[in-house]
């Protein structure tokens, strides 16, 4: 079993290492086979070990080597499969086996095919690092390591130049890369004081000895430990204020946005929380829970109302990836981890099924965006119709999918809570989520070819891609059935999550609410989109409609509140300040010493009775020196 | 070999004598023989060095002046031993890296006799001996900007020569003062460290002392606000200059403040915690800012350096052994990953002739392995784990946050300044499309430069996945130092302070 977890672990790595050798050749298609076959290795392992600790209750720790060791600090390479780690595992290797596969036709055109996959690979490896570590160390090994694999894929067309916002919100790729690690990095700040916190008070950093050791500590301790993981969290899973990276990482290539920007690297964040649970779930820092409860539901709301008016097709499922997390979140600030960890997973089934639906659409339309240039393509891509429209069911919540399981659970337990203000923003999102979700199927598949009039010929993906990308449909389908059986495996490790009386009397009621909403979003979006793109000229100069396109103002605002600021106020340190004051200082102090020579040079005039006076001059002097240190004694 | 830190020091000294008798188109090859055999010297050094004993190994004494207490008194420990190889290392890939074309036979015998002084600062256990080699470390650096540099060489060297050397004398008058001291105390004259490492003094002596190192130490560093003659200097200075001047004698700096200010004044330096963190962020957010205003891309890399060198002083008072050993680990992080980063800026300016950004962009496209090296070696600098960088920032900061939670986290906002000049470098340089025709037809780097690369690539890996061979003798001989300031300290507060930065301590925070 322990050479199952290295081999689920390390198969990524050489994927990326046998992609790395041939980076500097042109595509070789073998190169993204063998990482697809490297990947499947990785899932298969993963998935036995699934299966051993659900038939077994066994947890399998194994200790590589040391890292770090310094006094009384010791930081090894341990890796832990257990019922949270192998979860993250199985989905994580499984939709990037299927975004490999998936790759292979997507990328089929591009030069730096290779490299594409080299990098692919080294975010699986880092992924796998983050849930796998048994430690917090080894944990932010991951967390950087896929932080450094987002910013080389977002920034994978670096060659692209800056535009103005008014072209393209995301600046260019390179632009989108840096401000997704600069970002990251704020909240990465927070996660370390987090972990020095935590090392300082407890004495290790490894999950199995803080964890029972947390009881003895202070609630300062405790609340300011949760609050600096929770900054951490807030980066790679974009919560608000730290949003803006994630749409605007769209400018990667899309089989990068459906795995590292929704189904798996965005939902560290929520890992780290459900990981933490027997901290995030103390009585003492209910307080820090509930504020990640109530964030996560703001964000669920504010980015789903964003998503209302979007015209980008890649960023109307961005937003949406942020909404949902933001359920996550609203799900593990509650308590219910092992629901956070359910919608985490159904999530990434069928988001990835929809981003790699985008891709097809992409691909076909030659890199168009727009959905207001789309419409009836289901009659040329059938299949990708069919996927995205079951990954828009599953996301709006529709039963028997996916999404409606897990995310009408996350609704049941906010209700059960009495959170009743965080329900209902839960619900009313649900309704927007139906809405946008299907004003974009309508809009790219349905209604008037719009495309027509820019002389855009669009065509199905390759078949062996479309059947690369069943299993995710399968799942996104299905996955809601397994709950019950979920819920037994994993509340072996993480805490269960009772409904109340009053709660499951209501279940039914609850649901139908949520449905309702759902359904109506649907309705609606078909009542206004299915016939085709009726413009109003009207609505799309209001002042709600232009706050919520351009994203509520807020990456303007940042741009001129503090990038600018920021370069300016270093431009003024160095001009100013470096150069006008410290070394002016210097180069003063040193001109003094220079002039007060050259000056005093003029005492060598050669003139004996100059030299005398200067000599009674200097016993004057020594006099009065003397008489002062005597009085002074 | 019991003279082995004899040979280290004189070898490459007398090789660069008998330089002058070699022919001067061999005498790249000469250097590089002579500069090999040393590395090599100093790497069979490392595999006979005890690194679970904290001693003092490979002892050399011979009295010079008796009378005074002066001897020939040399000996490594775990602080010292991997500065000396990090010395050799870079002298001999700086040799291997160099371009310089004119006068090269000069320029190899001077960068010999540095490394003859750069050896003999790390291993003197003699003050007056390590003071002269902390002097003559000057003047090969000065030769090198003086002679080889761009227009403004004159001034720059000048200014080089003079600041550091204003600061050095004030440190000769603090240990002229300490010997006094000893002599008064004791009886004897010693300039033997290990002799005055047992010298108790009183705390007002102790600060004046300290302050006297201070200047001299924090000017080489160099520490804010003394820091303005390392941008021109690096401005100037050939690549071999700037390698050789951020990798190695910057770090005589913060060696000084490891080996002298904290186990000869362990009172003082406990008072001064506070005032030099505060500078020590100074130096980490405000020069990481000023880097981000450069327009040069040397000058990004020269400030950077100042800011690292700020997690490096941060770590040296964070009086546990996490902070310290991570202040050394640093040491030799920054030391190779700056002496990469300067090379890797000459060979673009050997092709270019311009360090501008302005005049760059879209570099990946036509020079894909210098971006890839480029690229390993800006996240080595943002401290990515897994690379060398992280090991020692990572440490420095979890050390110091026993100090001040507050000051560690202005001090970690080096975690983000530092990524946003090093990506916007990266971004104008590399990134966007090749917008100059000049640089359409650049060629990527070639046998010589790849084979000085790779090796500080592979070093950045290795140590960044396993610190453990170098981190363990540091550990050791940092523990025991610091049970040592702890012995001496004359204020029962400062052993308490000392002692409660050891242990973990539950009360805290």
């Amino acid at each position: 079993m322990e050479n199952l977890v290295y081999i689920a672990l390390f198969a990524p790595f050489v994927s990326s290492l046998f992609a790395l050798m041939f980076v500097m050749v042109p595509k070789q298609t073998f190169v993204g086979i063998v990482a697809s076959l490297l990947l499947f290795i990785s899932f298969l392992a993963s998935a036995t070990l699934a299966y051993h600790i659900a038939m077994t209750n066994e947890v399998i720790h194994v200790t590589m080597m040391d890292w770090i060791v310094v006094g009384d600090l010791s930081i090894p390479f341990g890796f832990v499969a257990d019922h949270v780690s192998v979860t993250m595992m199985v989905v994580v290797s499984l939709v990037s086996t299927v975004v490999h596969i998936y790759s292979i036709g997507y990328m089929d055109h591009d030069r730096s095919f290779n490299r594409f996959f080299s990098y692919l690979s080294a975010f699986v490896f880092s992924m796998m690092v983050l849930v796998m570590s048994d430690n917090f160390a080894g944990l932010f090994i991951g967390w950087e390591g896929v932080g450094v694999c987002s910013w080389l894929l977002i920034g994978f067309w670096y060659h692209k130049k800056d535009v103005t916002r008014d072209i393209n919100p995301s600046i260019s790729p390179s632009w989108a890369a840096n401000e997704a690690f600069i970002m990251n990095r704020i909240a990465d700040l927070g996660m370390l004081v987090g972990i020095f916190i935590i090392f300082w008070n407890t004495g290790s950093l490894q999950y199995d000895e803080v964890f029972p050791k947390l009881a003895e500590l202070s609630p300062v301790v405790l609340i300011t430990a949760a609050i600096a993981l929770f900054i951490g969290a807030m980066g790679k899973s974009a919560q608000f204020p730290l949003h803006t990276w994630l749409t605007d990482a769209m400018e990667g290539p899309t089989p990068v946005s459906a795995l590292i920007h929704a189904a798996t690297m965005v939902t560290a964040g929520v890992f780290l929380v459900i990981r933490a649970n027997p901290l995030f779930g103390m009585e003492e820092v209910a307080g820090v829970s509930y504020f990640i409860a109530s964030l996560g539901t703001f964000v669920a709301f504010f980015a789903a109302s964003m998503a209302l008016v979007n015209r980008d097709l890649k960023r109307i499922i961005a937003f949406s990836t942020l909404s949902q997390l933001g359920y996550m979140f609203a799900a593990a600030g509650l308590g219910a981890y092992w629901i956070a960890l359910f919608h985490l997973a159904a999530h990434a089934f069928f988001k990835a099924l929809l981003f790699l639906g985008a891709g097809n659409v992409m691909h076909a339309m030659h890199d168009e965006l727009d959905i207001f240039k789309m419409g009836a393509l289901r009659k040329k891509m059938r299949w990708t119709w069919l996927y995205m429209g079951l990954a828009s069911f599953a996301l709006a919540g529709i039963p028997p999918l996916a999404g409606f399981f897990s995310k009408d659970a996350i609704i049941e337990s906010a209700f059960n809570e009495g959170s009743l203000i965080l329900w209902a923003m839960l619900v009313i999102t649900a309704g927007m989520t139906a809405f946008y979700s299907f004003r974009q199927v309508f809009l790219t598949f349905h209604g008037d070819a719009r495309y027509k009039e820019f002389g855009i010929h669009p065509h199905e993906m390759y078949t062996y891609v479309l059947i690369g990308m069943s299993p995710l449909a399968i799942l996104a389908a299905i996955a809601g059935f397994g709950k019950d059986w979920f819920e037994g495996f994993i509340t072996n490790l993480l805490p269960e999550y009772e409904m109340s009386e009053h709660t499951h009397h209501l279940a039914s009621i609850l649901g139908a609410i949520v449905l309702a909403f759902a359904v109506g979003g649907i309705l609606l979006a078909a009542f206004k989109y299915i016939k085709g793109l009726k413009r109003s000229e009207k609505t799309e100069n209001s002042f709600i409609y232009r706050l919520l396109s351009n994203q509520y103002y807020i990456p303007q605002l940042y741009a001129e509140m503090i990038s600018k600021p920021y370069a300016e106020l270093s431009s003024i340190f160095w001009k100013s300040i470096d150069m006008k004051i410290v070394d002016a200082t210097v180069d003063a102090i040193a001109n003094v010493v220079y002039k007060s020579g050259d000056g005093s040079r003029k005492m060598q005039s050669g003139n004996l009775s100059n030299y005398l006076a200067w000599m009674v001059f200097g016993a004057v002097a020594l006099l009065i020196a003397a008489l002062i240190s005597s009085a002074i004694g | 070999m019991d003279n082995i830190l004899s040979v280290l020091i004189f070898f490459p000294a007398i090789a660069g004598l008998l330089g002058f008798v070699i022919d001067k188109n061999s005498i790249r090859a000469y250097g590089i023989s002579v500069a090999a055999v040393e590395f090599a010297l100093s790497l069979f050094l490392w595999a006979t060095f005890d690194g679970t004993s904290a001693a003092m190994q490979f002892v050399e004494l011979i009295p010079i002046v008796p009378d005074f207490g002066i001897s020939y008194y040399v000996a490594v420990d775990g602080i010292s031993l991997f500065l000396v190889i990090m010395a050799t290392l870079m002298t001999l890939i700086g040799i291997i890296s160099m371009s310089v074309k004119n006068e090269i036979k000069n320029m190899v015998i001077t960068l010999l006799f540095l490394e003859m002084t750069m050896v003999g600062v790390f291993v003197s256990l003699d003050v007056i001996v390590f003071y002269l080699f902390w002097e003559l470390s000057l003047v090969p650096m000065l030769y090198i900007i003086g002679a080889w540099g761009g227009p403004l060489r004159v001034y720059a060297a000048i200014k080089f020569f003079l600041y550091t050397f204003t600061g050095s004398l004030i440190m000769l008058v603090g240990i002229l003062f300490l010997a006094f001291t000893y002599y008064d105390i004791v009886g004897v004259w010693s300039f033997a460290l290990t002799d005055w490492y047992q010298l108790k003094m009183g705390v007002n002596v102790q600060l004046w002392l300290f302050a006297a190192f201070f200047i001299g130490f924090a000017i080489k560093v160099p520490m804010f606000p003394f820091h303005t003659w390392l941008p021109y200097a690096h401005g100037q200075a050939p690549t071999i200059g700037s390698v050789i001047l951020a990798a190695v004698l910057l770090k005589m700096g913060t060696y000084g403040f490891v080996r002298f200010s904290l186990p000869l004044f362990p009172d003082a330096s406990v008072i001064m915690i506070v005032p030099i963190a505060v500078i020590a962020i100074i130096m980490i957010i405000y020069t990481a800012m000023v880097a981000y205003a450069q327009e040069d891309i040397k000058q990004v890399i020269a400030y950077s350096s100042v800011s690292h060198m700020g997690i490096i002083m941060l770590g040296a008072f964070a009086m546990n052994t996490q902070g310290i050993s991570g202040s050394i680990f640093q040491m030799l992080a920054h030391g190779i990953v700056s002496g990469a980063m300067f090379m890797l800026v000459g060979m673009i300016y050997d092709r270019r002739h311009t360090k501008l950004m302005s005049e760059f962009g879209g570099l990946a496209l036509v020079m894909p392995r210098y971006a890839m090296i480029f690229g390993i070696m800006l996240m080595a600098s943002v401290g990515l784990p897994l690379t060398i960088g992280f090991v020692g920032e990572f440490l420095v900061l979890i050390g110091f946050y026993k100090v001040s939670p507050i000051l560690t986290i202005l001090a970690g906002a080096s975690i983000i300044v530092g990524a946003v000049y090093m990506l916007s470098l990266f971004k104008k340089t590399f990134f966007g499309e090749v917008t100059n025709e000049e640089n359409k037809k650049l060629l990527d780097i070639d046998a010589r430069e790849t084979f000085s690369l790779v090796p500080l690539v592979l070093i950045v890996v290795w140590l960044g996945v396993y610190p453990t061979p170098i981190l363990k003798p540091i550990d050791v001989s940092v523990s025991s130092m610091l049970e040592l300031m702890e012995a001496k300290a004359v204020k029962p507060k400062t052993k308490e302070l000392i002692a409660s930065m050891r242990s973990e301590d539950k009360e805290e925070n």
